[in-house]
């Protein structure tokens, strides 16, 4: 093989990893926009907010040490050498979970029957809301997560295709990071064992119920406001996920939260409504935006991959807005 | 096999379930899908339901030589009734569960049935209705009692309960299970071991008895032609009443050891198809064609993809599947191209329809279509035919392995006997065959010939190589003046095989010549002129249009090729034909309620067209009273054209060639 | 047969009462002081013309609506202000005149969402998949399935919803509403759309429920000919009025009712 398909089989690979990140934060839309109709724009926030949450326990951070210090003039910010990462994703898990039960309290229950537009705006505020609390909480500087995924180049990966290259030619071999692997795999636990848990428990039953008809929903006991509850729980929890995957690649930092922005891109072409469609949208971004950069980067002076994925969108809009997968969402919205 | 000599031995099937539980005790002998569930019984525990409702059915006082109705759909505790009842040296006797009150007042008055087990409330009501007119009947036993709580229970009885006094009598007593046993195994395989009824489409019912030693005998037979074993599984879905039934199933069934799977209801057998996989697998023809539909309506709506796969690769198996199918030389790239389209296309669709493991498949009652049994064959299903009826406890012909056409029934089975009579009539003896019509010894003498064949009312003759071929009801088949074999239906089905020819009336007996009344298919060739930008206001024009005549003529022909090939056929292929002006119509009486062309009533009605046919004319003007569809009556007047068609040499070989 | 069936309804306990019952939308009144009551185990139709305010005194039962006064009495308590989901906690289940299943959902999924009701283990403990919810989960399939079985509607036991004719929609309503074993059943219109086979299979269902489980029914009807056959008692209302109450004859009979639907046009 020569190295120039190498090449392209490379950026294809990394599109495809750097896919299943967007996809990640995509899903947590998709989720909540199915069973609620609502487009939550502080998921991006979320998947910060459980990161900075994560790293916090795992580094014993005291939270608010900030502002301690600054009511109580007590110094103390940190309390311990931090827990297990096992316990950590739990007790983050329990947080986001009682995130959802406040969200679900403070905002949501006072928001029934009213217009998306305004539930919408509802999630700008709830995401400025977090940003502010994720601030006070752990601090904003930028931390690294390290919670054991493997991570770095693989060198298996390169002496393999190192091999493949025509002989003579100088090809040092293929780069993938096993980071990218490991959230690629993750993400396809994360689906099937999603499409599993709604399909063939009784709690995916009600969502999906209460995601079909509202009314019917209520006439046979399920209760709104549970289902909420629990819609956003699970959301978190992919929030968390996504939040692992990224801070493990690029530290937890607050640009994390523009992340959610490429999610965008990706439910336009897959659809809000459609699972797979978060996850191919994701992976034909990724991809789409890595090549683009190869063969189209160097006639426009680079930086492709900032903008690509509107473009890709804009177009989908134009020709499919209910995206490739999606219901027709032109009332809902 | 193990102990064939002891097989033999049992000669009614009582004994044979005996032998299945002692042979094959923890194997399932069967199913059925309860609350969405399928259930299984193996041989021992089926023996024990029913040693239970048998001992049950004495308790109510059944003897042996007593009657007793079956009526319902595929259930297992009815199959069970069939053993239960044979036990006592009693008689089954199935009854068509849709069968209007009236008919099976009949069956059950004739047949004298004191007892009558049903499956649920919709035939205890019928019963109840007749009760009057059955003063016999003393008891009715229900399966489902959905509906039948409130109801007045002194001759009525729950199955459970019937079987739970069968418990407890054995459990009582040790004695009683072995005494049963022993009264099976002194029964006589002269005994009655049921009494069929045909369904009376001419006529009363007439009672078909079969004796015991001859039902295993007949099973025996078929069940070594086709490989049967133990291991096989089919799905119980045709009626119960119905020979095809009692025959493939119960009977060979008990000899074989197979596993009988019950439906949930009528409306779920493709879903429990698809459940079960049967691998022995019996429909008529309507159902093989309702499947063919249903498939090619799926593919319409698929993909562009979908479909280019779909018909690439059912080319490839137009043809070479039935040459691998039958074991031919077949090139190894075909093969490879086919077993690719195994893996994407016929694997899935099979698997869809459920037919995935099926080993032996039979169809009958009808023709079929060359093109329709290709398909299904070249898909890797072995689909035979047989040919066969109730007088013969179902097979007289079939067709073996390696040696299957769409135009025979196949080669005489085993140890059966066939003649054909002078006027084409086919005749047989089998070892299945009747002993008679019950309580009606004029009947039986009149179906059977002096020297004890039976005659069947169909015409027929051998092909060279052995196989049976069907043409006609023996009645309808007529001579040409010359003295040539004319059936009508033959040619008739050869012309309506092509889909654009609805109908199709042969005329031809005590004439010189044959020939045909054509039917256009309005929807099939109003297709044709859609694509080819043919505009028509109605049938009539339509049916006239040079271009469709043109092609009608090309059907004619093609037939006369066909028939040509057929020494017996040859003489009569089609001289002349025309295309009617109008759709034959069973609101004006030229064909029966149930589409069958009413031969006789249309040469009168068309006596001009006729005239014209024989009189050498190109054309001919016909005004037809027609009655519309609100009831009103109108006049229908046209110019028919009439066209002259080539015949073939009688051995035909160069034209088939082509 | 329980000693209570065979009460006729007149004697039979009350289950549910509705007392003077007013419900306007903006001014505008569409129930006016109605009262009435239904007995354990009867069939209890509720007619009227168009507009006669029916499903609205339907949605006051089911708490869907809030009525601005009077009071409805259920098994003996009070129940004011009852939400929609209590209802079904605690023993009312409905249909809809217009079917309000889950589309996208199987036959059999959606009549799992009707024993949602009656599941003792949390949606919690189900989360986590273990053994004893395992165990309810089948126990409430076996339910589900004698309902298949009883509505004869195995064969599409895996359909989506969304895809059946109208007619076997209705039934699977049914079926979810049954799946809650509820004591009262309120059916909007269930023959409504339907041709006369249909109307047909529909009451003999209606009847079998309430003959072979005892489920007390409360059903609205346009169709006079059907209600006549099916119920015990009638209740007919006009303008959002109360105008006949009583057995078919008796309504029957009732000038007023006469008058309402024959001499008054009631468009």
């Amino acid at each position: 093989m020569s190295p120039d398909f190498l090449y392209f089989i490379e950026t294809v690979l990394n599109g495809l990893m750097s896919g299943v990140m967007y996809s990640l934060v995509a899903l947590g839309f998709v989720l909540i926009f199915k069973a609620s109709g609502i487009f939550n724009f502080a998921q991006g926030v979320m998947a910060l907010f459980a990161a900075l949450t994560l790293v916090g326990l795992l580094t014993g951070q005291v939270p608010f040490a900030h502002l301690i210090h600054a009511i109580f003039g007590v110094e103390a910010q940190h309390w311990g050498a931090g827990m297990p990462a096992l316990l950590a994703v739990i007790g983050t898990m329990v947080v986001m979970i009682a995130l959802a039960f406040l969200i679900e309290r403070i905002v949501l229950k006072h928001l029934v029957n009213q217009e998306p537009i305004i539930l919408f705006m509802a999630t700008i505020g709830l995401a400025y809301f977090l940003e502010g609390l994720g601030d006070l909480m752990w601090g904003s500087d930028v931390k690294a997560l390290d919670i054991g995924v493997p991570s770095g180049g693989s060198f298996w990966w390169e002496d393999v295709t190192r091999e493949w290259a025509a002989e003579g030619s100088d090809y040092f071999g293929m780069y993938i990071d096993k980071l990218d692997v490991t959230a690629a795999i993750v993400a396809a636990v994360l689906v099937v064992a999603l499409s599993v848990f709604s399909q063939y428990t009784r709690m995916g039953r009600a969502l999906r119920a209460v995601a079909d008809d509202h009314q019917a929903a209520l006439s046979v006991g399920i209760s709104l406001r549970t289902i909420w509850v629990i819609v956003w729980s699970i959301a978190g929890f992919v929030a968390l996920v996504a939040g692992i995957m990224w801070g493990s690649k690029s530290g937890v930092q607050f640009s994390l939260s523009l992340i959610a922005l490429k999610a965008l891109p990706v439910l336009i072409l897959g659809g809000f409504t459609s699972i797979p469609g978060a996850i191919v949208g994701g992976l034909i971004i990724g991809v789409g935006e890595k090549l683009a950069e190869l063969y189209i980067g160097p006639l426009v002076g680079g930086a492709i991959e900032n903008w690509f994925a509107y473009v890709v969108a804009l177009v989908f809009l134009l020709y499919r807005p209910q995206g490739l997968f999606g219901d027709k969402i032109i009332e809902r919205i | 096999m193990a102990g064939d000599t002891a097989r033999l031995a049992e000669d009614t099937f009582p004994k044979l379930l005996l032998r299945n539980a002692a042979l094959f005790g923890d194997r399932p002998a069967m199913r059925e899908k309860d609350l969405g569930i399928w259930q299984t019984w193996t041989w021992s525990q089926m023996l024990e339901e029913v040693r239970a409702f048998s001992l049950g059915l004495r308790a109510l006082g059944l003897q042996a030589g007593g009657k007793v109705a079956i009526v319902g759909s595929n259930r297992p505790r009815l199959y069970w009734t069939f053993a239960a009842v044979q036990s006592l040296g009693a008689v089954p006797i199935p009854v068509y569960s849709d069968a209007v009150a009236e008919e099976m007042a009949f069956v059950l008055k004739h047949a004298e049935a004191t007892m009558a087990v049903v499956e649920d409330q919709e035939q205890v009501d019928k019963l109840i209705g007749l009760a009057k007119r059955l003063p016999k009947l003393k008891h009715i036993i229900y399966d489902d009692d959905r509906g039948l709580k409130n109801y007045d229970h002194t001759t009525l009885h729950p199955f459970d309960d019937v079987q739970d006094s069968g418990r407890s009598l054995a459990k009582a007593d040790a004695g009683v299970v072995a005494a049963w046993e022993k009264h099976i195994h002194e029964g006589k395989g002269s005994d009655t071991s049921v009494i069929l009824y045909t369904s009376g489409t001419t006529g009363q019912s007439k009672g078909v008895m079969l004796t015991a030693e001859r039902c295993v005998g007949a099973a025996r037979d078929t069940v070594a032609f086709d490989r049967l074993t133990e291991t096989d599984e089919t799905l119980a879905y045709l009626p119960l009443a119905w020979v095809g039934d009692h025959y493939l199933n119960y009977a060979q069934g008990m000899v074989a050891g197979f596993c009988i799977a019950c439906p949930e209801g009528p409306e779920t057998v493709a879903v429990d198809l698809k459940e079960i996989g049967p691998t022995f697998y019996f429909a008529p023809p309507r159902v093989f064609e309702g499947l063919l539909t249903q498939v090619m309506i799926r593919m319409e709506d698929a993909g562009a993809l979908k479909r280019r796969i779909f018909s690439y690769f059912m080319d490839v198996a137009k043809q070479h599947g039935e040459a691998i199918l039958d074991g031919k030389p077949v090139p190894f790239s075909a093969r490879l191209k086919y077993a690719l389209g195994n893996m994407l296309v016929y694997g899935p669709l099979k698997n869809v329809l459920g037919f995935s493991r099926i080993r032996v498949a039979y169809t009958a009652g009808e023709a079929i279509g060359p093109d329709l049994f290709s398909f299904f064959r070249s898909l890797g299903i072995n689909l035979k035919q047989l040919y066969g009826q109730t007088e013969a406890f179902l097979y007289v012909t079939a067709q073996p392995d390696g040696a299957v056409r769409a135009d025979t029934v196949g080669l005489p089975m085993a140890n059966v006997d066939i003649r054909i009579a002078d006027n084409g009539e086919v005749l047989f003896k089998s070892p299945g065959m009747f002993a008679g019509y019950y309580k009606d010894k004029a009947k039986t003498k009149e179906t059977l010939t002096k020297d004890g064949y039976v005659m069947t009312g169909d015409a027929g003759f051998f092909e060279a190589d052995g196989q049976l071929k069907i043409i006609d009801r023996a009645k309808d088949v007529g001579k040409l003046k010359d003295g040539t074999l004319f059936a009508p239906k033959y040619i008739e089905n050869k012309l309506k095989f092509f889909p654009d020819v609805k109908e199709a009336v042969a005329f031809g007996d005590q004439r010189d010549k044959v020939c045909v009344f054509l039917n256009i298919d309005l929807t099939s060739v109003g297709n044709w002129a859609e694509r080819n930008n043919i505009a028509y206001a109605s049938y009539q024009e339509l049916a006239n249009h040079p271009d469709v005549l043109a092609t009608m003529e090309k059907h004619v022909r093609q037939v006369n090729a066909d028939l040509a090939r057929e020494p017996q056929m040859a003489g009569a292929q089609i001289a002349r034909f025309l295309v009617l002006h109008k759709e034959l119509d069973a609101d004006d009486g030229e064909l029966t309620r149930t589409q069958k062309v009413r031969r006789g009533f249309i040469a009168e009605r068309y006596q001009p067209l006729i005239d014209a046919l024989y009189s050498g004319k190109n054309e001919c003007d016909i005004t037809t009273e027609v009655t519309y569809e609100d009831g009103r009556k109108g006049k229908l007047s046209a110019r028919v054209k009439i066209r002259d068609v080539e015949r073939f040499a009688a051995n035909g070989m160069k034209e088939a060639a082509e | 047969m329980s000693l209570v069936e065979t009460l006729p309804a007149s004697q039979r306990d009350i289950l549910l009462k509705v007392d003077n019952i007013s419900l306007s939308f903006g001014g505008v009144k569409a129930i006016t002081n109605i009262s009435f009551d239904i007995r354990v185990g009867e069939i209890r139709a509720i007619i009227g013309p168009n507009g006669a305010g029916k499903t609205s005194m339907l949605n006051v039962i089911n708490g869907f609506y809030h009525p601005q006064e009077g009071t409805i009495t259920f098994e003996g308590v009070p129940r004011p202000r009852m939400r929609p989901h209590h209802a079904a906690t605690h023993g009312v289940a409905r249909t809809f005149q217009n079917i309000a299943l889950f589309r996208g959902m199987s036959t059999l999924d959606n009549i799992m969402t009707g024993r949602g009701t009656l599941m003792k283990r949390n949606l919690l403990w189900q989360a986590l998949w273990t053994g004893p919810a395992e165990r309810e989960e089948i126990e409430h399939r076996e339910a589900v399935e004698k309902i298949i079985d009883f509505l004869e509607i195995q064969h599409i036991r895996k359909t989506p919803v969304g895809r059946l004719p109208y007619g076997l929609q209705k039934r699977v309503e049914l079926g979810r509403a049954l799946a809650a074993e509820p004591r009262l059943l309120l059916l909007d219109e269930p023959m409504a759309g339907m041709n006369r086979e249909e109307k047909e299979d529909m009451s003999r269902f209606i009847l079998d429920v309430n003959s072979q489980f005892g489920t007390t029914i409360a059903l609205i009807e346009h169709d006079m000919g059907v209600v006549m056959d099916l119920s015990d008692r009638v209740v007919v209302l006009d303008y959002g009025k109360k105008i006949g109450d009583g057995t078919p004859d008796e309504v029957r009979a009732n000038q007023d009712v006469i008058d309402a639907y024959l001499g008054v046009p009631h468009e």
